[in-house]
């Protein structure tokens, strides 16, 4: 017993210090602090701090999605050294929440998990700087800027058409002439001196989730020689009649042009598209500043346009391009209008214009109409902007020439395009408004006394209805005078008729037959019924008994 | 004439004056003209047969696309830029395996990339204010963007082949009768 208690006292005391230490090995490690992620394109970064010392410690992270119960490793950041661990081996799905978790180790012991609240890659990203190729002109840079990331960016390629460049542009010599301006990808710069080293840097914006990129590296390029010819200037495009007339200055003389056009949106999207450039069908090799094409050439949508001039052995660079957008040349034609004078007001409907038979289908654009009028006299001119195209214009004064015109206008604060003016009608407002108010108001009681009328007549007919064609019937509460059935039906039934038949006879040979009617009102019927099918038969039949029986009778009396 | 035909040509007359008074704005128009001329275009682009449509998967649109509720004409307008914006990227894609007339393919991307300039000008305008309900806006977005990522990964598993292109080219046609559909809440 004694030695029992000793051992006990004796593990006891050992193991004191043993648990002491297990004690304080237990207290656990510091876990990370200051945890953030650090998202570039598609380089994902998770950084931390810490107080515990370096010997030995290493730190893991999780993470874990919606759709998922339990937490996963983090590849890449498992059992680093550093304070800095990179994820992006991942490929994560960057619209989708994330979670992650990060702890220290060491050894055996692990520090409680610090977590990140759920995030959005997309939403924490940060737009890296772009990759920019040059090409020198004379006076002119062509500037290929591949959007931030890599080729199979996962981060932006939902977002690669909604990217603007900025560019700062300065000459080497002088930091001071900077310049900036927004690019496309495929744009170019203008406006340089030849033979200078112009330097630039390009960053990338994505204004619409309020992103800002960083800059690019500083590129620097030489503008080449002045080139023997200079590139045309100042291109116009008009539309006349069905076709654009595409117009440009030139300084020398006896040069052939070509105009080369492409669609809008492949300077949005990355890449060289020199192959995409086609020639304008009546617009190669032609000797004026100017070259016509027809309108159908451009289905509806937006290009650009660019010249080059060539003397036969040489060519010079293109010209900058001029931006066509179908739509803004569309011509609203003008209206028709059609006038009536209606007392001293004037009746105008708008109509529909002529359509010419080239037009195949017309844009109807949501549309006001501006109408202008005017007394013939005086220049005075009143303006309307009208939606209806059926309307009045009252108060004018009566017997007066006006005069109208109108035009179409599109209904857009920003957009400015109108027709031109329809053809001017006047017409002269009708003398005074008696007649017509007359009118108007003989229709109105004539309407409004039709139905009087008819009720009044419907009466007086019931009125001599009464008085000379009455009806037979009497007042309805009369029964209540009589108690007695009989007398009740000879005066009063309606529907049943006392009827007698007479047979008036004239020799002594036939008997007079006699017939009544029963009370009950189906036996009644039958037996009128009967009688009046069988009339003839019966009676004939009876006057032959009846004769037969008169001759018996006398046979007897004579007897 | 009764009273109940009477009625109901009372009713006609007066949701046919309902009917014809909304106003019709320029964006709502162009936007309109867009949606039609996309789906004529869709349509010119030859078919292949319809054993391929057997490989149909769900590729789960956003409940608020589908069924949309009442939008603010400012979500409208974030919802169908981003949606032609993923078309106009969908079509640039791998197209080798489908012979599709190239043609057609640039006009439909053109008129495409017109409308989503047009409405970028417009949201870009709207993000220059603060606007303090872009957190929800936004949140619709990214359930937006998870489905057009289905779709593309879609169509990286099946190597961009002929029959994938076909139930991807049936899921893009039946985007646009949402964007329609949204299209009337372009109202002011």
């Amino acid at each position: 017993m004694l030695a029992f208690l000793g051992t006990t006292a004796l593990v006891l005391v050992a193991g004191a210090p043993w648990a002491l230490l297990a004690a304080a090995g237990g207290e656990d490690l510091e876990s990370p602090q200051n945890v953030e992620v650090s998202i570039i394109d598609d380089v994902f970064l998770l950084k931390w701090n810490s107080s515990e010392s370096v010997g030995n410690v290493t730190f893991s992270a999780d993470y874990q999605t919606p759709g998922m119960h339990n937490w996963i490793e983090l590849p890449g950041c498992q059992y680093i050294t550093g304070t800095t661990c990179d994820f992006s081996s991942v490929k994560l799905s960057v619209f989708e929440k994330i979670q992650l978790r990060i702890r220290a180790e060491k050894g055996n012991r692990t520090s409680p998990w610090h977590e990140v609240g759920s995030f959005i890659p997309f939403r924490k990203a940060q737009i890296g700087p772009p990759k920019v190729h040059l090409k020198a002109e004379d006076k002119a840079i062509i500037v290929n800027i591949s959007p931030p990331g890599t080729k199979d960016s996962l981060m932006w390629a939902m977002d690669i058409l909604s990217f603007t460049y900025s560019v700062v542009i300065w000459k080497n010599s002088s930091s001071v002439d900077e310049r900036t301006e927004t690019v496309y990808p495929g744009g170019k710069i203008y406006k340089l001196s030849p033979e200078t080293t112009y330097c630039l840097k390009v960053k990338a914006r994505l204004r619409l989730h309020r992103k800002v990129g960083s800059y690019s590296p500083v590129y620097c390029v030489n503008t080449t020689v002045e080139n023997k010819l200079p590139s045309p200037e100042n291109i116009e495009v008009d539309v006349k009649d069905q076709s654009y007339v595409l117009k440009w200055d030139y300084t020398y003389e006896n040069m052939t042009f070509q105009a080369q056009w492409l669609r809008a949106y492949f300077k949005k999207i990355l890449g060289n598209h020199s192959d995409k450039w086609q020639q304008i069908p009546g617009c190669e090799n032609v000797r004026a500043t100017q070259c016509v094409f027809p309108q159908k050439v451009f289905s509806k949508g937006a290009y650009f346009l660019r010249v080059q001039a060539s003397d036969g052995n040489k060519t010079s660079f293109w010209s900058e391009e001029k931006r066509l957008d179908t739509e803004m040349q569309t011509v609203i034609l003008p209206p028709v209008i059609s006038m009536k004078s209606v007392d001293n007001s004037l009746h105008i409907y708008i109509g529909a214009p002529r359509e010419t038979e080239n037009k195949s289908t017309s844009q109807h654009y949501p549309l006001i109409y501006e109408i202008i009028f005017w007394e013939n006299t005086s220049n005075a001119e009143r303006k309307i902007l009208q939606k209806k195209t059926d309307f009045i214009v009252p108060n004018l004064q009566p017997l007066t020439v006006y005069c109208v015109k109108a035009r179409a206008v599109i209904e857009d604060e920003k957009w400015n395009k109108s027709s031109v003016f329809s053809d001017i009608l006047c017409e002269k407002t009708k003398p005074g408004n008696t007649s017509i108010t007359w009118i108007i108001a003989g229709v109105c009681t004539a309407l409004f006394s039709i139905p009087v009328a008819i009720y009044v007549v419907k009466g007086l007919l019931r009125c001599i209805n009464y008085v000379f064609f009455p009806s037979c019937k009497p007042p309805p509460n009369i029964d209540q005078c009589f108690s007695e059935q009989s007398l009740k039906n000879l005066l009063l039934s309606a529907s049943e008729e006392q009827t007698e038949r007479c047979f008036i006879i004239e020799n002594s040979y036939s008997l007079v037959t006699v017939e009544e009617t029963s009370q009950v009102d189906e036996d009644h019927k039958q037996y009128s019924s009967q009688t009046s099918r069988d009339s003839g038969n019966y009676s004939n039949e009876d006057e032959n008994s009846g004769s037969k029986t008169s001759r018996e009778l006398l046979q007897q009396g004579l007897v | 004439m009764t009273t109940g035909c009477i009625l109901q040509i009372a009713l006609l007359l007066c949701f046919s004056i309902t009917a014809l008074s909304r106003s019709f704005n320029l964006l709502q128009f162009q936007q309109r003209s867009t949606n039609l001329e996309c789906q004529r275009l869709m349509m010119k682009l030859s078919g292949t047969p319809e054993s391929c449509l057997n490989n149909r998967t769900n590729f789960e649109v956003p409940k608020e696309i589908e069924q949309p509720r009442q939008f603010q004409k400012e979500d409208a307008v974030l919802v169908i830029h981003d949606m032609l914006l993923q078309i106009f990227e969908i079509f640039g894609k791998n197209l080798s395996h489908t012979g599709w007339n190239e043609t057609i393919i640039e006009n439909l991307r053109s008129e495409l990339s017109d409308q989503i300039d047009r409405l970028k000008a417009i949201l870009d305008e709207n993000t220059e204010e603060e606007n303090p309900t872009w957190e929800n806006s936004t949140t619709m977005l990214w359930h937006l963007r998870n489905y057009y990522t289905r779709i593309v990964q879609y169509l990286n598993a099946k190597s961009y082949s002929s029959c994938a292109w076909t139930v991807v080219w049936t899921e893009i046609y039946r985007n646009f009768s949402f964007i329609s559909t949204l299209t009337d809440y372009l109202q002011n």
